[in-house]
């Protein structure tokens, strides 16, 4: 075994920053974090802290180039933790180096156990968002993860923003890594012993967004809990040849049990239909038995913006709740919801409530912050981006509206936020 | 009060790990002080472990035996709940009896009635010696016991006098049994099998061909490189694998 110790230098093959070659090393600092495959290191680079991966038991052969080619090729996105730099063969094993993982970011398992808890449901869509756009970017660069769970990836509470770990398990398609993540997260055909590629790491995609939606996994009903012992086989059963969706509505034997799955029994009901008529479909028979079939993660960030666009505050109790067609009352106070208020942009209608954000474009960060004026007795809309709007009043006047600034909500105004994007108030 | 405000911790499983420790007289001294030290001082990263772990809850069991057997608790109690009574060495070796014990509280109207269920048990034997009682009639009753049957089972054997054959039969393979040779070497694996175990025994499995139990073995035999003073059993198996040659 290599475990090494405070004071070890390790060398590195190729570069953490530009122009590095050969010859750079890491001194060790401290252990930060032991699992089944190896230890992570706090280390020094250049008088810069940052992290260590060591594996304790090498992995096969096969695994040192891929890590070598994910490195040269750089990170899909910025929400992977990717490896910065290899190390050489040494002490009879390798790792690689990445960034610190910042301390307001927790583990999604610490989010199941209730330990961080979303600030809201803006944040909560918000890493949805990052997490899909992550694994589209991943795959349109031909890799798959391989093993997508609760333990890979960290959220910040407060703004949704996620950081994916573990890349060091990220293969090109059709190529397995060898590393098995665990079976709550494996699309059935992984867990029968198939190869993981993109269209498992959908499946696994769905099963971290129904747990980051309703916090219960979608599969753990009563067929699940009544199962006194859970051995491999029965996982395999669980998991593989016999799923059963939680609310299949076609098989009731796995429905969620009152005083075990609270959360996802309060909340099934309480979020949009829309979101319970893609995950019914999403873990279907049919969709658990033919992998190409499922849904693409372009459609799953097309899903999540609706609901983000359905996402208001409510001007009675101030929380955030869901407009859906036909129900416009708070999920929390239940009192009715004026919407009239809207901004239509092309085929969306955005509600104005104060307090409520907008988001105009796809870079999953807001722009508009929907504000009152209540001495005027109106609604504010504040810029957040970082572009100038030109609004163009009913009677034809031309306003700008800089980065922080504010314009009342007045139906009939026109507003430029872009060159492609173009809204207008109206009062339905 | 927002609909994010009542999240409630998702149900997890149990997975109880077992220490079943001899407590004979040939303990007594250094070795028993060894494991009421190791124990005690592992009992904080099963913890953690436990803490971290969205799969499942780790409780601790501990049987000790001796002339008779006696549990250090009425019910497996979670590891930061679970304050360790230092064991005392005398007399005989009832693993037999043992055996028996453990088959009885392996059952649902025993210690495994978690109502959101459990992962297969953890049980590490420790023994330094050789069953004074009838081990065979034990252990057949608790291998009939399906709990037994799917749980990780590995046994520590203390010095050259423990028998390794009865350790093997109990394991099921001698792959599983863990000699060490001095006291510090004892400690660590103590603490190296406790945590393996408890690592890869409370997580949702990893669906490949290998067992939970083939798992802790591997991680645990690259771990005994390590110690001075430890060893795997290298002695052929004596279990029933030859029958048909017969």
């Amino acid at each position: 075994m290599a475990e090494l110790k405070t004071g070890d230098r390790v060398s590195l093959v190729g570069r953490i920053q530009d122009p590095v070659g050969r010859g750079q090393s890491v001194t060790i600092k401290k252990e930060l974090g032991r699992g089944g495959q190896g230890i992570v290191y706090l280390v020094n680079f250049d008088g810069k802290d940052m992290a260590l991966k060591w594996y304790l038991n090498a992995p096969d052969n096969y695994f040192y180039p891929n890590l070598n080619n994910n490195i040269l090729n750089g990170a899909p996105s910025d929400a992977f933790l990717w490896p910065k730099a290899l190390t050489e063969r040494q002490n009879g094993s390798y790792g690689y180096v990445m960034d610190l993982r910042p301390k307001n970011y927790f583990e999604f398992g610490n989010f199941l156990m209730a330990k961080a808890k979303f600030k809201s449901f803006n944040a909560m869509l918000a890493a949805a968002m990052k997490i899909c756009n992550g694994f589209m970017m991943l795959h349109r660069f031909g890799y798959s993860y391989q093993d997508l769970n609760d333990g890979n990836f960290f959220i910040d509470p407060q703004t949704g923003d996620v950081l994916i770990c573990d890349n060091d398990n990220v293969m090109p398609q059709g190529e397995k890594s060898g590393i098995m993540g665990k079976a709550r997260y494996m699309a059935p055909e992984v867990v029968a012993g198939g190869i993981p590629d993109k269209y498992s790491d959908r499946y696994s995609l769905s099963v971290i967004l129904f747990m980051l939606f309703y916090a219960n996994h979608p599969l753990e009903g009563a067929k699940v809990v009544a199962c006194p012992c859970m051995t491999e086989a029965y996982e395999k059963k669980f998991y593989g040849s016999e799923a059963v969706f939680i609310y299949n509505p076609n098989d009731k034997s796995n429905l969620p049990v009152r005083g075990i799955h609270q959360n996802v029994i309060r909340r099934w009901p309480a979020l949009p239909a829309v979101l319970r008529d893609t995950f019914t479909r999403e873990f279907s028979e049919e969709m658990l038995r033919n992998p190409q079939k499922r849904m693409i993660e372009q459609n799953w960030e097309k899903l999540i913006a609706t609901l983000r666009d359905s996402l208001v505050i409510c001007p009675h109790c101030h929380e955030e709740t869901f407009i859906e067609e036909g129900k416009n009352t708070c999920m929390d106070c239940g009192k009715p919801i004026d919407t009239s208020l809207q901004l239509k942009l092309g085929a969306r209608n955005l509600y104005l409530t104060d307090g409520t954000k907008l988001y105009i474009d796809h870079d999953n960060t807001a722009d508009v912050q929907v504000l009152s004026d209540p001495k005027a007795g109106l609604l504010l809309l504040k810029n957040l981006s970082s572009g100038t709007w030109a609004a163009e009043t009913p009677s034809g006047k031309l306003k700008t509206v800089v980065p922080g600034d504010v314009m009342p909500v007045k139906a009939g105004i026109k507003i430029s936020f872009n060159q492609n994007t173009k809204g207008e108030i109206i009062n339905a | 009060m927002s609909l994010l405000d009542e999240t409630v911790e998702i149900p997890r499983r149990t997975m109880t790990l077992f220490f079943v420790i001899d407590t004979s007289g040939s303990m007594a001294g250094s070795k028993i002080g060894a494991v009421n030290d190791a124990v005690v001082n592992v009992l904080p990263m099963l913890e953690e472990i436990s803490a971290e772990n969205p799969d499942a809850e780790i409780k601790v069991a501990a049987l000790e035996f001796s002339t008779t057997c006696s549990w250090l608790y009425s019910e497996p109690k979670p590891a930061n709940e679970f304050v360790w009574q230092d064991v005392q060495a005398n007399a005989l070796t009832s693993m037999g009896a043992a055996c028996k014990e453990l088959a009885s509280k392996l059952s649902r109207s025993g210690f495994m009635k978690s109502a959101s269920g459990s992962f297969a048990p953890a049980i590490i034997l420790l023994s330094d010696g050789a069953p004074t009682d009838d081990f065979e009639s034990g252990l057949a009753t608790l291998k009939q016991n399906n709990w037994f049957k799917a749980a990780i089972k590995v046994a520590i054997a203390i010095g050259d006098d423990a028998d390794k054959d009865v350790l093997t039969k109990f394991t099921g393979t001698n792959e599983a049994v863990f000699t060490v040779h001095n006291i510090d070497a004892l400690k660590q694996i103590i603490r190296v099998v406790a945590v393996t175990s408890s690592q890869i025994g409370s997580k949702s499995s990893t669906a490949g061909d290998t067992t939970k139990q083939e798992q802790v073995i591997a991680e645990v035999k690259s771990a005994v490189d390590n110690i001075g003073g430890a060893e795997v059993a290298s002695a052929p198996a004596t279990t029933a694998s030859y029958d048909d040659w017969d």
